[in-house]
């Protein structure tokens, strides 16, 4: 097999699944797919359809149930423990729960693998502790309990963790899953940041095609009977995505690579004005059901303007003024 | 920045100073213990029996009765709480301890096979030398083998309750195998068995002790070396093994371990209550700490310490009385046991 140096990554048919006791439980047909040094990849597919696994195997955690998996190269099967644990790094969904740990203690535990038998932190695994705690701004909390922290600053303390198991690649199973809005925009900010600036390759799995799609590099998307990669841009222009989405209720726009619920329109109607007001005017007309109209019809609506500060709907039979967004969609809902 | 680095030093240095503070509880207790006893006797001959040649009464008593039965209770803390603080480690669970999941039952069930099982002429004078080790041996494999049962149910349930009903059960079901032990077993045999499980630090003879101290000081030396193993371990199987630990060479030898911490001490004290869940609880307070690498060291001054008062408290300094030290254990133990239940409720997490 022909490797590419920078590929730090590869599988090849690798067959997954479960034994349960002399039967093999195949999740998927055979995967392929390959990851380079400091690339940011997103493994995406439907609920159940076995990205945990995925993950699991390539952590070590799970025997493959056929394929080969290489790191760098070098088959897995012939990696030690200990010499896995120096090349990948794993975060699962499972929550740790200890108390009195401090985040200093947890992210020391990266260092198992690189410290003698007692596990003794040396002068330069607390530097590299401390680095770990700088890249993910956790430096101030190290001696916080773990068990004090949020959701967020908990996932950014086991970030810090990998790092400082220091491995080339880290996988992640579901990082954002518990977070916020804010705490998902945090990690994978710091994903693209270890990934692009850091020489880090991580694979994650997740549920924000969004996110995904304008984060990372390359996507390893898992369909029933395939697994196709590319970068994103790629795959939506193949439309890849299209066949993620079995429901008839949900639509990907392959043009802005957004989600928008499919309902029966009520009508069309044309909207006056431009910017920031048309748009969300635009938004809250399509989710009462109405489409955008492109010709100047009836009933229109006239978005306020510096002159005006009021929204004008103008049907057949009446002109009404709205002073709100929310007055305006109830007014329509009303007359349908 | 500045302030924070200073604040780890200052950490630093208060760990430094509770073991320096343990160190020294534990020498006052092991020579109050030494002092107190239900024959009073002045400090000066006290200090008279240990350094000179007197060959009186009082020598008797401090060198073949008080003096041995301190180093009993110290070497029982220290390989009851040890065990304690690997078992709640290994089954992430808060409430494990030898006693409460049946350890010590488990090792009483390899007693009783000695004892009134095996051979019919036994005595406990004839249980010296290599009777010692055959009692203590049947001991550990009493213990592990509820220890691997325990492991088996655990990792099919996952509710810590759940695990600590059933290892009452557990208990429960290897009294009613000893009771009908009891039952068939002639009279000799019977005296024999109910002596030994009324559990005491004071009845064990100089070949006893000897291999009391051997096997607690393997015990003592491979937790020490399991110390790595239980830090990862505090993550839980997944992550363990996702740095690189084997869970099962790490499993094995830390059962190992506990099965001879726990089992010996029953083997020749009976089963001792609630001071192996007790005293890692402290010892956790007290250091702020999940480091095994703190904790482990911590735990056996700290196990030492706590059962050297218990033996003290059960003297009844003033008195001639007695108390049956389990009674002690049980009382010092019990709250600590009630408070982590309770705070448990609050932050759900294992520890």
């Amino acid at each position: 097999m022909k490797m590419n140096p920078n590929e730090i990554l590869s599988l090849d048919s690798l067959k997954i699944g479960y034994v349960s006791g002399k039967n093999k439980n195949i999740l998927l047909p055979p995967l392929t797919a390959s990851a380079k040094r400091g690339e940011l990849i997103a493994v995406i597919g439907r609920n159940g359809i076995g990205k945990s696994t995925l993950l699991r195997t390539l952590t070590g955690l799970q025997q493959p149930l056929g394929g080969e998996i290489f790191y760098s190269g070098k088959n897995i099967r012939e990696y030690s423990k200990m010499e896995l644990a120096q090349k990948a790094g794993y975060i699962s969904t499972e929550i740790i729960k200890v108390s009195n740990m401090s985040v200093y203690d947890l992210v020391a535990l990266g260092r198992f693998p690189h410290t003698n038998w007692i596990g003794k932190i040396e002068k330069k695994d607390h530097e590299v502790i401390l680095d770990a705690l700088a890249k993910t701004s956790m430096t101030s909390f190290r001696r916080k309990f773990v068990s004090e922290l949020s959701d967020g600053e908990r996932q950014k303390t086991m970030i810090a963790r990998i790092l400082a198991q220091d491995t080339g690649i880290m996988i992640m199973d579901e990082p954002t899953a518990f977070l916020d809005v804010a705490g998902k925009y945090e990690i994978f900010h710091l994903l693209h940041t270890l990934s692009n600036n850091g020489d880090k390759t991580i694979v994650f799995s997740t549920h924000d095609l969004q996110m995904a799609i304008s984060q990372s590099d390359k996507i390893w998307l898992i369909l029933d009977n395939k697994l196709i990669e590319g970068a994103p841009e790629d795959l939506m222009i193949s439309g890849a995505f299209d066949h993620l989405f079995d429901s008839s209720n949900v639509m990907f726009n392959s043009e802005d690579g957004t989600f928008s619920f499919r309902s029966e329109t009520k009508g069309s109607i044309y909207i006056e004005g431009n910017g920031n007001k048309r748009h969300w005017t635009e938004k809250a007309i399509n989710r009462a059901g109405f489409a955008v109209s492109k010709e100047k019809t009836l009933p229109c609506i006239i978005i306020p303007s510096d002159n005006t500060k009021s929204w004008q709907l103008s049907t057949q039979s009446s002109i009404q003024e709205f002073f709100s967004i929310y007055e305006l969609i109830s007014s329509l809902s009303e007359k349908v | 920045m500045q302030k924070e680095f200073s604040s780890d030093l200052k950490s630093r240095r208060n760990t430094r100073l509770i073991f320096s503070s343990l160190v020294l509880l534990v020498a006052i207790f092991l020579i109050l213990d030494i002092f107190f006893g239900s024959v009073s006797i002045k400090a000066s001959d006290v200090i008279k029996a240990i350094f000179t040649n007197a060959d009186n009464n009082f020598e008797i008593i401090i060198l073949k009765f008080r003096l041995p039965k301190a180093i009993t209770a110290l070497t029982v803390g220290v390989a009851l709480s040890l065990s304690g603080l690997q078992m709640q480690t290994v089954f992430r669970n808060p409430m494990a301890g030898p006693y409460v999941l049946g350890i010590s039952s488990g090792a009483s069930l390899g007693v009783a096979f000695v004892i009134l099982g095996f051979s019919s002429n036994i005595t406990t004078v004839s249980l010296n030398g290599l009777g010692n080790w055959i009692l203590v041996a049947a001991s550990w494999i009493g213990a592990g083998a509820v220890m691997l049962l325990i492991m088996v149910i655990s990792s099919k349930v996952k509710d810590i309750m759940t695990i600590l009903i059933l290892g009452i059960m557990l208990s429960s079901g290897i009294s009613a195998i000893v009771t009908i032990m009891q039952y068939f077993s002639n009279e000799t045999l019977l005296k024999a068995y109910v002596i030994w499980t009324m559990g005491s630090l004071g009845n064990l003879t100089a070949s006893q002790l000897n291999v009391l101290l051997i096997s607690v000081l393997a015990g003592v030396i491979m937790s020490l070396f399991s110390s790595k193993m239980l830090n990862a371990l505090l993550l839980g199987e997944n992550y363990a093994s996702s740095i690189g630990l084997n869970v099962r060479i790490a499993r094995a030898v830390i059962f190992t371990c506990t099965s001879i911490l726990a089992g010996s001490v029953t083997a020749f004290c009976g089963p001792i209550g609630f001071i192996g869940i007790a005293v890692p609880h402290i010892v956790r307070i007290l250091f702020k700490t999940s480091d095994h690498k703190i904790l482990i060291p911590g735990t056996i001054l700290m196990g030492g310490a706590v059962m050297l008062i218990s033996d003290i408290i059960s003297q009844l300094p003033g008195s001639e009385s007695v108390l049956p030290v389990n009674a002690v254990t049980s009382l010092i133990g019990i709250p600590v046991v009630i408070w982590v239940i309770l705070r448990n409720r609050k932050y759900s997490g294992p520890f």
